[in-house]
């Protein structure tokens, strides 16, 4: 019976040898090989010539901002989702969940219009006779895609987390003296770092490495890491480049992946 | 005051989630088409988008693939817990974080190792490449609801339903499955709206002629989002809404809240998903079943698939095309030669009419894919205008494998109003006056020529020396530019988004129609004079239908239609003499002197080793 109950895995286990496994191992062929199919290490160095280690660098510290201001945002939202009387989980759905119902393509797009330079925010910016805000095709632009597009994945974990916290411990720190400030660094804050930290990798990791934000909002000219790759396999069509950068990138991802499991300790954080 | 700061708070945020939203919705009712316009109220992109079969066919194929590989992940997924609930726990641990991989590891890196295993495993890409990738990572979301559930049911219930005499599987799905169904339910809503909101494996994992949504739009990015588009998202997403507002607003009859380790908001989900789903799916499945037979027909022997540049040929011409002959024309759109180039190289999909430019040809005959037209099958060669035949000689020496399609120059597009004095050279370029008012091509031999040009050099140029100098000027000139655009310049032109901007011949007709203020200008430096050519590659499967077309796009009448909305200038001598308009038939924009084309070169194919140089050169100037 139990053996029975186990083979139900099995196509499970055929699907992601086949679909995750072995084409893993292929990135990680290519990446090791040259186009003649010889052992070389050239695509994985290939990080260190300067625009690509400019990408990268670039793209590290856009995700690292973007995870702060997500961060910073999204705490105080979920502080007040989690105590507000009214009834939050149908309010989470509707401002979370709603818009991932419009192509995020789109959503994105949309913030060309209103950002440009005889955009919607600047038209409003001069009726109001206040300075225009040229911030698209730059990094800055880029930041906000990023934090507009990835801002739920930080809200939603903090949120989960917050609103199973036992409340009996707050008002039993409250009752022992503390005031609220202390109540909140000595007993929320620690009790919701699980949130935290599965918020901040579902936020770095696909800021670390989306090409579409960058190439909808940045104009062309700031080239991510993410980017980089996309045109090595699209127009340059380099496969074995291109897996090189790729494992380079999956090193930083399950670099940051071991930082976050070490704090982690409640195994699979609060994600869903 | 507490609160309200609370209410202040939430209501920006609100604003910023909800701001492009709202954005979109407005562009739906937007008269004008340009993005950067408000050109009046119109409900007519409501009405033209069920006629447009592009948007509905994209919006089918989201659908069905959403949900199919939501089912089938819920199924795949939900028998891989309930196996994995009696494993040891280290096994257990292992499958687990396998279900990771795909959801902590970047999404562009899940994309490309699916690529390279179907193209490993000589599979096309096509819809079913796409439902893989789609269940691929759809299944560790399905795990993520469905385990948890699993690990709060107790095994003692249904290890008493069999006492108790009920068969293993009776048992499982009378006691054990209701306590998971609300886990199903949430894992098959979120596989359904992770598939319909993914861009990056879809882009990577598609074939010709298939396009969800999303790979629809980011086409359309560079050329222009067609607004129907908006309309569909809109209508897509108020339904959404009324529907949330519906389901939520009605009394749960849920009496204990259990703490669950998934969102609350998931469990409203689930309750809509009970009483809306079910309806929906029937719905949907019929319809994709209906679009699946349309299908099944395109996949048959009579289908042409058609490779050519984006905005390149009047829609009208494909439909008059399938009329007349009965061949389907399954069209696919590329915005650089580079982008077409390794998709043709790789044959991963078999193209039976490809139209890149004359360098690219050269070069695709040179690495042998391409065959020979047998002109006999193209008895409207005889409309071509003989020199574009012998200028083909350039780059296909034998006039063996091409056949000029259409042809024009590189120059400078400029707002009258914006600038100060008429412009005629490339220096205005690298004009501080137009700092962050200038657009520039972002494809590398466009680029390259621009520099070399107004260095004096050959565009040609392979000596390092020229072209590292022209990288360093294509540098200077970066913080002037606002942004490297493709077919976007003409868009952000007639909006007055810049003041310059370097674009091809053809779009100057287009954009001057729209915006009277616009002047198009070949620089006295000389420039590329260019032509895109209709090909066969070698491993086309419809190579007859191809010739079929090939000879249907050169009949005067159809290459004149073609030139009326394309607006790029035709070889085809008499489609020419039935222009009607005879400032257009003469204009030295669509047909230039050849005075003007002097110091006007071709593009040749300059090798893969120097390709790769100008490459490198140009990643040093975007990385900068």
């Amino acid at each position: 019976m139990k053996n029975n109950r186990r083979l139900l895995s099995g196509p499970y286990l055929f699907w992601s040898v086949s679909f995750i496994i072995i084409p893993l191992l292929m990135i990680v062929y290519y990446g090791l090989t040259d186009p003649e199919g010889r052992f070389t290490l050239s695509n994985i160095a290939a990080i260190t010539t300067q625009e690509n280690l400019k990408a990268l660098g670039l793209s590290l510290l856009l995700a690292l901002i973007c995870t702060v201001i997500c961060l910073i945002l999204a705490y105080p939202l979920a502080m007040i989702l989690s105590t507000s009387s009214m009834n939050s989980s149908s309010f989470i759905v509707l401002i979370f969940i709603l818009p991932m119902w419009m192509n995020f393509l789109l959503r994105t797009l949309a913030w060309q219009t209103l950002l440009e330079k005889n955009g919607v925010i600047n038209l409003v910016l001069t009726v109001l006779h206040l300075p225009t805000l040229d911030i698209i095709n730059t990094p800055y632009a880029i930041v906000l895609g990023m934090v507009y597009d990835f801002l739920p994945f930080m809200v939603l974990p903090i949120y989960n987390v917050l609103s199973k916290l036992d409340r009996d411990m707050v008002n039993a720190a409250r009752d022992l003296g503390a005031n609220g400030l202390q109540t909140f660094i000595r007993i929320i804050l620690p009790l919701s770092i699980p949130g935290i930290i599965s918020g901040i990798t579902m936020v770095f990791v696909p800021a670390l490495t989306t090409f579409v934000i960058s190439d909808l909002l940045g104009g062309g000219k700031i080239l991510l890491i993410g980017n980089v790759i996309e045109q090595t396999f699209k127009q340059g069509s380099n496969w074995n480049l291109g897996s090189g950068l790729s494992l380079v990138l999956m090193i930083f991802v399950i670099a940051s992946m071991g930082i976050v499991s070490k704090y982690d300790k409640n195994g699979k954080g609060a994600a869903f | 005051m507490k609160n309200a700061a609370k209410k202040i708070y939430l209501g920006l945020i609100l604003i910023l989630l909800y701001a492009p939203i709202v954005t979109l919705i407005v562009l739906s009712f937007n008269s004008s088409k340009t993005r950067s316009k408000w050109g009046g109220f119109t409900l007519s992109w409501y009405r033209s988008l069920f006629d447009n079969e592009a948007i509905m066919n994209a919006f089918y194929t989201t659908l069905i693939i959403a949900l199919l590989s939501a089912f089938i992940a819920t199924i795949i997924g939900t028998a891989a817990c309930i196996g994995m609930q009696v494993m040891r726990k280290r096994s257990r641990s292992l499958f687990l974080s396998i279900a990771n991989i795909p959801m902590v590891n970047a999404e562009i890196v899940t994309a490309v190792s699916l690529m390279l295993i179907f193209i490993a495993i000589r599979m096309n890409m096509g819809f079913h490449t796409i439902l893989i990738s789609h269940i691929t990572f759809n299944i560790p979301y399905v795990i993520l609801s469905v385990m948890p559930k699993l690990r709060q049911t107790n095994r003692s219930t249904y290890e008493a339903a069999m006492d108790l005499g009920a068969s293993p599987m009776h048992a499982f799905f009378r006691v054990v499955f209701p306590d998971i169904l609300p886990g199903v339910l949430s894992g098959f809503l979120l596989a359904f709206t992770m598939s319909l909101d993914d861009f990056v494996i879809t882009h990577f994992t598609k074939g010709p002629g298939i396009d969800t949504l999303s790979t629809k739009i980011y086409t359309e990015v560079r050329k222009g989002i067609k607004p129907e588009i908006y309309a569909l998202s809109t209508l897509l997403f108020v339904t959404v809404l009324l529907l949330l507002i519906l389901v939520n607003y009605q009394p749960e009859k849920k009496a204990s809240p259990v703490k669950k380790t998934i969102t609350t908001g998931f469990r409203i989900r689930t309750a809509m998903v009970r009483r809306v789903l079910p309806a929906l799916l029937i719905v949907v499945v019929i319809a994709g079943g209906v679009y699946y037979s349309s299908q099944g027909v395109l996949n048959s022997d009579n289908t042409v698939i058609v490779y050519n540049w984006g905005e390149y040929l009047d829609p009208d011409v494909l439909d008059e095309f399938t009329e007349e002959t009965g061949i389907e024309v399954i069209y696919e759109e590329f915005e650089t030669n580079e982008i077409m180039y390794p998709k043709v190289n790789s044959g991963a999909i078999a193209y039976d009419v490809v139209i890149p430019s004359d360098y690219m040809i050269q070069r695709m005959i040179e690495n042998d894919l391409l065959a020979e037209i047998d002109f006999d099958h193209i008895p409207n060669l005889k409309n071509i205008d003989p020199t574009y035949m012998e200028q083909s000689r350039q780059f296909d020496p034998e006039n063996k494998y091409s056949l000029p399609y259409c042809w024009g120059t590189v120059g400078i597009l400029y707002n009258k109003t914006m600038v100060e004095e008429p412009i005629d050279s490339w220096s205005v370029l690298w004009d501080e006056r137009y700092k962050d008012n200038i657009l520039m091509q972002d494809s590398v031999r466009d680029a390259f020529c621009v520099a070399l040009k107004y260095l004096g050099y050959s565009l040609n140029s392979t000596d390092l020396d020229e072209l590292t100098a022209a990288r360093n000027l294509l540098i200077e000139q970066k913080p002037l530019v606002q942004a490297y655009v493709v077919d976007q310049v003409r868009d952000k032109m007639i909006g007055n988004e810049a003041a310059i901007g370097v674009i091809y011949s053809g779009e100057a007709i287009y954009t001057q129609r729209e915006n009277p203020d616009l002047e198009y200008v070949i620089p006295k430096e000389g420039s590329n004079i260019w032509i895109d050519s209709m090909v066969i590659p070698k491993n086309a499967e419809h190579k007859e239908n191809a010739e079929k077309f090939i000879d249907f796009l050169c009949r005067p009448e159809i290459a004149l239609k073609n030139f009326d909305y394309i607006t790029y200038s035709t070889p085809n001598a008499a489609a020419r003499a039935l222009i009607e308009d005879e400032d257009i038939r003469n204009s030295v924009i669509a047909f230039p002197e050849s005075d003007q084309l002097t110091d006007c070169e071709t593009y040749s194919f300059l090798g893969d080793d120097v390709d790769r140089i100008y490459n490198e050169l140009w990643n040093q100037v975007k990385s900068k």
